[in-house]
């Protein structure tokens, strides 16, 4: 079974560069690598390039958010919207889109969206932790409260607005990996980088979270200090991808489970490969959303549902058999 | 000097401002294995949360091995102290060996894997518990008793100086029960590990801990060893239910029963008998034997004892008399009726005086028409009656074949009974 582990990894491992080349093969221009020597192909390759670097980093933030917050939430249900982080990204995005702010740039919508899901998370925390101590399911009630109201101001917003910031939401709330900026890019894979590195030195709390907040306080973690942190990274992870790409779903509710029923629960090497499988898989999907009915393109959310969901059937029921999910 | 393994200082705790735990004071030396009985509610585990430090004191002080608890860093609190709950529940399927990894999270660098030193105090907490050989089987596919052995072994890992136990066997059956606390008996002896348990197994904790403490309302209200601890009279008082207590001469064992009741195949049913009590000493009497299916009737009783109201409770027929007067003559014969159509009667420990010394009169009629009389031993020394009438009736009585008894069960052995038919 270890061995299984092992060779799975190297597997993926080989894999990955394969995949990512194929990807960069496929496009709406057609199939095939551009030609690099005409001024044409350039361009497109280096859109290609760009799409696939924001695809693979969305893809992994996604998983490694979802994976934490599993983890730190004790539940298979959790994802990385599941504490309103989306609904405040998205709140903040179209409040930028509508009120026309362009201060910063290609950074206002981002940037907006950003800070609104840090806020939103903020809120969840201070709702929940009001009581002495942190309790899960304070947590995820005020988050999902806190959402519902996000979602609901959204709502109007959206019954207001003209026409054309109409689409700009739509288009944003749908999910678009076609990044606008190359800083952006750098800035959101830094942050990216960096948190997912965060919760990997976490692992082992993590590891001992996932048997309940007072088992991990008896083997010696700070709970309230590890789940704060852990919340805090997995949204910091969360925002990052979402002003990235806008809302793209499903990736973190089931990138976490696939890659946990293949390498075990162990976070040391469960959020590495999450990270892969996850940047692969919105790789993937995205792939398949520019080629399949080109040259129109479907939006990337789409198809990771489309994809996702019956593997994710198929993934659980196998699983179930060997006990594996409860 | 040793530091004590445990300190507790006037110790008040609880939730939300109000005491679970009143005015606690305890200390236990390392290396010792002590039990804390006492019913649900008493504040066992709040104790153990203060130790832990998952439940912080209001006031008073706790401290482990010398160092207070509120000043304890959470790795550090770690590696003296590992619990062991009841049961763990996951969802992930974590193999028996990640989770005893687990139990040495305070222990392992954040930067490298485990080193040699980890990988074999790990291996040896599995071996020391027999759980080594299914080390990459997922924890959620276990037995009960090898789950509770994987967690055993994860605390074993954390190297601890003392082991909370929380019920830690509630769940298993005697076979691994008596597993559990072998390998913890052991850890005790071998490793001069402090243990603490908890437990509901009065019997199997008084074997295993020399010391045990019961709790009751936040307070420790026994401490010692077992045969001085368990008495039916502590036990009583604490659980709110009668015990036997049986104590072994030979190793000085203690063993607690279920108190006195009809045996197998016995039944009340359809058997009247006559209760003659009064001032409390009847209640245990009635209450027993309509658990046993018998037809009750009592008195003459006066309004407003306590017997009167436990008869009335049970809906048991009662002969009544007025507060605090002496037997009347129609009460008498509402008696007498009753003494009439009944098969047994039975004489609790009452006291007689001259007002109710007549009650003796409905013995020598049972006696008279050949019913059987049971009479509790001691009449002389409850005989209020002057020139000592009772004693002399009592005795006269016994000469024409009424039985004493001594205690419930001599009763429930000498009590007229119908068999119940065995079913094949």
């Amino acid at each position: 079974m270890k061995t299984n582990k092992k060779s799975i990894l190297w597997i993926l491992a080989i894999l990955t560069p394969v995949l990512l080349l194929i990807c960069l093969a496929a496009g709406a221009s057609g199939l095939g690598i551009p030609d690099w020597k005409t001024d044409t192909g350039r361009a497109i390759l280096f859109l290609r390039l760009d799409r696939i670097i924001t695809g693979f980093v969305v893809g992994a933030a996604l998983s490694v958010a979802g994976v934490v917050l599993q983890a730190l939430l004790r539940n298979p249900l959790a994802e990385p919207y599941v504490l309103g982080v989306s609904s405040g990204a998205a709140l903040g995005a179209s409040i930028a889109i509508v009120a026309g702010i362009s201060f910063l740039g290609v950074f206002t919508i981002p940037l907006t969206a950003f800070l609104f899901a840090i806020a939103t998370l903020a809120t969840v925390y201070f709702l929940a932790g009001a009581g002495q101590k942190l309790s899960i399911y304070g947590i995820i009630l005020s988050g999902v409260i806190v959402s519902s109201i996000c979602s609901s101001i959204l709502l109007f917003i959206i019954a207001w607005v003209p026409i054309e910031g109409l689409h700009s939401i739509m288009w944003w709330m749908l999910g678009d990996l076609q990044i606008t900026s190359r800083p952006l890019l750098a800035a959101g894979s830094i942050v990216t980088i960096l948190c997912i590195a965060g919760v990997w030195m976490l692992a082992r709390e993590l590891n001992a979270l996932s048997l309940g907040s007072d088992m991990a306080h008896h083997v010696g973690v700070p709970t309230k200090l590890a789940v704060t942190l852990g919340l805090t990274l997995a949204t910091l992870i969360t925002s990052a991808a979402v002003s990235l790409a806008g809302l793209i779903g499903f990736a973190g509710l089931v990138i976490p489970h696939v890659t946990r029923s293949i390498t075990g629960p162990d976070h040391k090497r469960l959020i590495p490969a999450a990270a892969i499988f996850g940047g692969l898989f919105l790789t993937i999907c995205d792939a398949a959303a520019r080629t399949i009915l080109a040259p129109r393109e479907i939006p990337v959310g789409v198809i990771t549902a489309i994809i996702g969901g019956p593997f994710f059937l198929f993934i659980l029921k196998k699983r179930r058999k060997k006990g594996f999910m409860e | 000097m040793k530091d004590k393994a445990l300190q507790f200082n006037n110790l008040f705790a609880g939730y939300h401002g109000s005491p679970v735990i009143r005015d606690l004071s305890l200390c236990v030396e390392q290396g010792e294995m002590i039990g804390l009985l006492g019913p649900n509610g008493a504040g066992k585990t709040t104790l153990f949360r203060c130790i832990t430090g998952l439940c912080t004191p209001l006031s008073g002080t706790v401290s482990i091995f010398g160092n207070n608890t509120r000043r304890l860093t959470a790795s550090k609190r770690a590696r003296l102290v590992a619990v062991v709950p009841q049961e763990l529940e996951i969802s992930v399927p974590f193999t028996i060996q990640e989770i005893v990894t687990i139990g040495r999270t305070a222990s392992l660098s954040r930067w490298t894997p485990p080193s040699n030193h980890d990988r074999n105090i790990i291996e040896r907490a599995m071996v020391y518990t027999d759980v080594a050989d299914m080390k990459h089987r997922p924890f959620t596919e276990l037995s009960g008793g090898e789950k509770q052995r994987a967690i055993v072994a994860m605390a074993i890992a954390q190297e601890p100086s003392m082991i909370l136990m929380d019920e830690a066997t509630s769940c298993l059956d005697i076979n691994h029960r008596l597993e559990i606390m072998q390998i913890i008996e052991r850890l005790n002896i071998e490793q001069d590990v402090t243990v603490l348990m908890i437990s509901h197994d009065i019997n199997t904790t008084a074997e295993f801990c020399r010391r045990l403490l019961i709790m009751d309302h936040g307070r420790i209200v026994a401490d010692g060893a077992p045969s001085k601890v368990l008495t039916e009279e502590t036990l009583r008082h604490v659980y709110h239910c009668d015990v036997h207590i049986q104590k072994n001469s030979m190793n000085g064992s203690v063993t607690v029963l279920p108190a006195p009741r009809l045996t197998h195949g016995k039944s009340g049913q359809g058997i009247r008998v006559h209760i003659i009590s009064g001032g409390g000493c009847g209640e245990e009497i009635m209450r027993r034997l309509s658990l046993c299916g018998y037809t009750l009737t009592c008195g003459v009783l006066n309004n407003g004892d306590s017997d009167t109201e436990t008869a009335r409770a049970l809906g048991i027929e009662t002969a009544l008399e007025k507060p605090f007067s002496p037997v009347s003559q129609p009460a008498l014969e509402t008696a007498g009726k009753m003494t009439r159509e009944t098969d047994a009667i039975v004489i609790c420990g009452v006291p007689f005086g001259p007002g109710n010394v007549v009650n003796l009169d409905l013995a020598q009629q049972a006696l008279d028409a050949g019913k059987p009389v049971l009479i509790m031993e001691g009449i002389a020394d409850r005989d209020y009656t002057p020139d000592r009438i009772a004693t002399k009736r009592v005795q006269d009585l016994m000469n024409r074949g009424a039985k004493s008894w001594q205690d419930l069960t001599d009763l429930l052995n000498m009590i007229p009974h119908t068999s119940i038919p065995q079913k094949n």
